[in-house]
């Protein structure tokens, strides 16, 4: 499948093999995939499937076997490991499962990392808003230990979205909160996404939550095994 | 199984693991055992063969010595009847020239009969036989000299030789002078001839400073000490100078005990700085375990078998560093041997020495103890829920008071080993004293840093500057390495621009300020009817020389208002001045120099009983003032005079200065020579000595420059010394500054990722370190320079009376070294997370 030229991100016929002690492993075989700019899209399947290298080959932290990947109209095979970095900064925003925000670093400075790496004179007022926009606003010089669970995936939620990337990718934002904490979060997400249009990828165990996307795309055994759209995507 | 059974089971199965992680826990350990147990080891080495060497160092069982005229008839046949055997000879600084006498050099002269030597073996370099080589043959005499005296001269063996009137062969090159003087002032080579000829050199004069020499051998089963009291009981006012071969070489002795303990006191230094090396391995390794000890509690371990576990475990791991340190120890003499023994007049037989191994150990089973136990205490206070989320607060709290009583304790048990075991305890407290004020000093200032780090990441300036701003937060963080490496290289670094810092200042002084002001000769031996020739003689040489000239005596403390001097009873620094015999003078005016700071002078026409004129530094030390009495004893005649005033007296200013001048009226009559100086102009200097020399064979010539050359030199010397001890405390500095920041790699890499993940690019990571480590290393250069350049500040005004410039060339030298070394050292410990690929680790968090 050719991929649309408004794709902000198309993947064509990625594989990706590791090799191990028990011989090289097929985790990608051939995925294609074309999400449209604005689009939210839902990738569920089960564990193993190769969901989690699919959003690091989009973010660009792993590199693909074969096949192409373009993001953002950047051709990520092209580019070096410092051009990918700096692809990031001014691309993607990342949200993981496990938070990962630099323990040493305040909610204040985590958020501001990525404004100040892309050169933001006003990366402390920007970090300061974006905290403030997930509700954070008291907590800027909390240290990551010193915060719940669920702050600390909003402050990654704040820092993801503080650079306006046009692409967001989460992977399983809400598996390390309880019921109530992770629904908060979700809709901190998805309102976030409508309101700066940003693209979102979202990887989820949650049919649920999967259904909010405005299309679900099922991987499995390292290959896309179907896509549906969604006809009540949410605003 | 008992609690101490099983924490040894699971030591044994946790240390099977291997030592990575300890390698800096090992090396500070074997480098401070190994420092402090190989100098003492070596010092043992070097003690053992001054006594055994001692009877060959002093030229006898015991040597007696008297000055300007020999022992009386009666005294020599004492000595003679109780001995085996007996040489007599002399010694004198002379004028030795080539057969056209024009050039000359000061040299020192020693003239043996042919019993020399009584003890030890004299060897020429030919092999010859020293009394074969200085007999008269074919009416002339022979001498034999050191290399660096026919060099001066340009004369080789076979050529003439003049002393005074006398002109001898030189027959042979010395290789091997037993008892070539120990101490460190040499004014010349040497020369040797035979007692017998000296008289024909015309230079036995009265009042010129000749020391007769009587070397005696003991019978068999004598002991020297009561030999040497029943001779001073049978002489009591003779001026003898009897010294026991025990006591022969006290200068060397007390130097090398002195160097002993300097450099046991730096090699517990090295080890503390060490120690700081050690914690950090200790803390970092519970850090690592923190998941197996949350796991162990949460299946029922109690926190005192946990604590148990991995006290044994540091425990094993300190054996094996101390035993590898013994094991450096135990070498050392073996390895230093060649290289003390051309130092030394003694060859050594290295062995192994319990006593100096066991002191090492001491040291370093303590200093694991106190730096190893607040990091083990932190593991068992800990419950197993906080265990996991133990990243920005690693395992906190402070101690307790029971704990902070416990590591105190320890820290005080190490005070006192030092201080006990030391040979001079005062020195040893005061070591001790300022080694924790400094610690205290560089926490605070580390602290300091790191707090003004804090300010300045939140500073405009630095957010316009990620980089720098991620680089200060770094240094402010919770765990982060600042204080352990302040700590640690700021030692090295202060004593490096301490020691920079007071050898530029002395230097300064020994080149510029004192060739400046100081004359260019001084004229010794000048005989009172020689010196309006003198006088004239120097005139006729060009230029301007200043000429000053005094009579001068030598002359020996013995009485303090009448009661004997006991050198136990005189403060330290001033016991020097009634140990052997001092020169004085006698005049009616004040002296220019030295300022009149108690008491007054005298009138010129005084005509009473002896008064004297004295050093206000040497009466404080002795607890005189004015109105007490001094006894000295001149050419064996007592004199007693009261102090009239004291004069505050500043000998650095090397000019013509005595510590003790009489009234006139006493002395005029005793025998005397002149001593003069002159400021001649430096290219006239040869030529007054030639026109000098040409006329009285008899005066030597002692030039200054030559000698202040020689004092730099010594100078540099201690001061090279001094700089390879701190690489002692610099390699061990490194080495925890490589472990402080390696202790937080793991921490690092995952900060490295996630800057990844947010678009930081390795240049960008490269530049955070950077600005880290940099800021790190100015910091720890700029208070080490602060703290080191007060410490030589004070030594060069407070110790040495110096004036003081700032080192400024010697602080810029050292800053680059130090900075150098926290970059490298730090980049060796994070450059793994440059190259971190974030994938794997995103997907195991």
């Amino acid at each position: 499948m050719l991929a649309p030229s408004d794709s902000v991100i198309a993947l064509e016929d990625v594989h990706l093999t590791l090799g191990s002690a028990a011989g090289p492993v097929n985790i990608l075989r051939g995925i294609d995939l074309s999400v449209a700019a604005g689009e939210t899209v839902g990738v569920v399947g089960p564990s193993g499937s190769g969901k989690t290298t699919m959003l690091m080959i989009i973010a660009g932290l792993e590199r693909p076997s074969a096949g192409s990947v373009r993001v953002a109209g950047n051709d990520l095979n092209r580019l070096s490991e410092d051009g990918l970095a700096r692809f990031r900064r001014d691309h993607v925003g990342i949200v993981f499962q496990a938070f990962h925000l630099v323990p040493t670093m305040t909610a204040l400075e985590n958020v501001a990392v990525p404004l100040e790496l892309a050169g933001r004179k006003d990366a402390f007022e920007r970090a300061a808003a974006a905290l403030e926009a997930v509700g954070l606003g008291h907590r800027l010089t909390h240290y990551p230990s010193q915060l719940s669970g669920g702050e600390q995936q909003r402050v990654a939620i704040a820092r993801a979205f503080a650079p306006g990337p046009r692409v967001l990718l989460a992977d399983e934002p809400t598996g390390n909160l309880d019921g109530d904490t992770g629904q908060q979060v979700i809709e901190l997400l998805f309102e976030q996404c409508a309101r700066e249009g940003t693209t979102l990828v979202l990887i989820t165990h949650d049919p649920a939550l999967a259904s909010r996307c405005s299309r679900q795309v099922r991987v499995a055994d390292g290959r896309i095994a179907g896509s549906e759209a969604e006809a009540e995507a949410v605003a | 199984m008992s609690d101490l059974a099983l924490a040894f089971t699971w030591a044994r199965r946790e240390l099977r693991a291997g030592l990575s992680g300890f390698w800096v826990f090992l090396a500070c350990l074997a480098l401070g055992v190994g420092a402090i147990a190989g100098v003492g080891a070596v010092s043992q080495a070097v003690q053992e063969a001054l006594q055994r060497d001692a009877r060959a160092l002093a030229g006898g069982d015991v040597v007696v010595r008297t000055s300007y005229e020999p022992a009386g008839p009666d005294q020599i046949a004492w000595m003679q009847e109780r001995s085996a055997a007996l040489s007599r000879g002399l010694e004198m600084r002379v004028m030795a020239g080539g057969a056209d006498a024009i050039e000359r050099r000061l040299s020192e002269l020693k003239a043996v009969d042919q019993a020399y030597p009584v003890a030890g073996t004299f060897a020429l370099r030919d092999g010859g036989a020293l009394h074969h080589a200085l007999a008269e043959r074919d009416g002339r005499w022979g001498a034999v000299a050191e290399e660096g005296l026919l060099d001066l001269l340009g004369l080789a063996v076979g050529d003439p030789l003049t002393v005074g009137s006398q002109t001898y062969q030189l027959r042979g090159i010395i290789a091997q002078e037993p008892d070539r003087s120990t101490s460190l002032a040499s004014f010349g080579p040497r020369l040797m001839v035979a007692a017998a000829s000296v008289e024909g050199t015309g230079l036995i004069l009265p009042g010129s400073l000749i020391r007769y020499v009587y070397r005696v051998a003991l019978m068999p089963r004598a002991d020297p000490l009561d030999w040497a009291a029943a001779l001073e009981d049978r002489f009591p006012s003779a001026p003898l100078r009897i010294t026991p071969a025990s006591r022969a070489a006290p200068g060397l002795g007390e130097t090398v005990g002195r160097l002993t303990l300097f450099l046991t006191l730096v090699g517990l230094t090295a080890l503390l700085i060490g120690g700081i090396g050690i914690a950090n391995a200790v803390q970092s390794f519970m850090g690592r375990k923190a998941g197996t000890i949350a796991i162990l509690k949460c299946v029922g371990a109690p926190a005192r078998l946990i604590l148990l576990t991995y006290g044994v475990q540091t425990a094993a791991l300190a054996l094996l560093g101390i035993a590898v340190g013994l094991g450096l120890g135990t070498a050392a003499p073996f390895v230093l041997a060649a290289l003390l023994e051309s130092l030394l007049p003694v060859k050594l037989e290295p062995g192994i020495y319990p006593l100096a191994l066991l002191q090492g150990a001491a040291f370093g089973v303590l200093t694991t103890a106190a730096f190893a136990l607040w990091p083990l205490l932190k593991s068992r206070r800990i419950a197993a829920a906080r265990l996991f989320r133990d990243m920005v607060a690693p395992a906190g709290g402070r101690p307790t008071l029971v704990e902070a009583g416990v590591i105190a304790g320890l820290l005080a048990l190490l005070a006192l080993l030092a201080v006990t075991t030391a040979e001079q305890p005062g020195f040893a407290v005061w070591f001790v004293g300022a080694v924790a004020a400094a610690f205290i000093l560089f926490f605070l200032a580390a602290h300091g840093l790191a707090a003004v780090a804090r300010r300045l990441a939140q500073t405009r300036l630095a957010r316009l500057r990620p980089s720098l701003r991620l680089a200060l937060a770094n240094l402010s963080r919770p765990g982060a390495p600042t204080v352990s490496v302040v700590l640690s290289l700021g030692f090295g670094v202060t004593v490096l621009v301490a020691v920079a810092g007071i050898e530029a200042n002395l230097g300064k002084t020994l080149r510029e300020d004192l060739p400046a002001q100081a004359p260019t000769f001084f004229f010794v031996d000048i005989q009172p009817n020689q010196l309006a020739n003198f006088r004239e003689t120097v005139a006729t040489v060009p230029g301007e020389h200043a000429l000053v000239a005094r009579p001068m005596l030598r002359a020996r403390i013995v009485k303090i208002n009448g009661q004997p001097v006991r050198e136990e009873d005189l403060a330290e620094n001033v016991r020097w001045s009634v140990r052997s015999e001092r020169g004085l003078t006698y005049q009616a005016e004040p002296p220019d120099n030295g300022a009149i700071v108690a008491g007054r002078w005298w009138s010129a026409d005084y005509k009473g009983p002896p008064l004297i004129s004295f050093h206000a530094g040497i009466a404080a030390g002795m607890g005189i003032g004015v109105g007490d009495t001094l006894t000295f004893n001149i050419l064996g005649r007592e004199i007693t005079a009261t102090i009239a005033n004291l004069r505050a007296i500043d000998f650095r200013s090397v000019r013509m200065q005595f510590s003790t001048i009489f009234a006139p009226g006493t002395l005029e009559a005793a025998p005397h020579t002149i001593l003069a100086t002159t400021r001649t102009p430096p290219e006239q200097a040869s030529a007054l000595v030639r026109a000098v020399s040409a006329k009285f064979p008899n005066i030597s010539a002692v030039r200054v420059k030559e000698a202040l050359e020689s004092f730099d030199n010594l100078i540099r010397q201690i001061g090279n010394a001094i700089r390879v001890i701190a690489a002692v405390g610099l390699i061990a500095g490194v080495l925890v500054l490589a472990s402080a920041v390696a202790a937080g790699q793991q921490a690092r890499r995952h900060d490295a990722v996630i800057l990844k993940v947010l678009g930081a690019t390795r240049p960008n990571v490269l530049a955070i370190y950077l600005w880290e480590f940099g800021v790190l290393g100015i910091g720890t250069v700029g208070i080490a320079a602060v703290i080191g350049g007060t410490a030589a500040y004070i030594v060069v005004t407070g110790v040495m009376s110096l004036q003081w410039t700032l080192p400024l060339g010697a602080i810029l030298l050292t800053a680059p070294l130090a900075l150098a070394i926290t970059l490298v050292a730090g980049f060796a410990g994070v450059w793994q997370t440059l190259g971190q690929k974030p994938a794997p680790l995103l997907r195991n968090a």
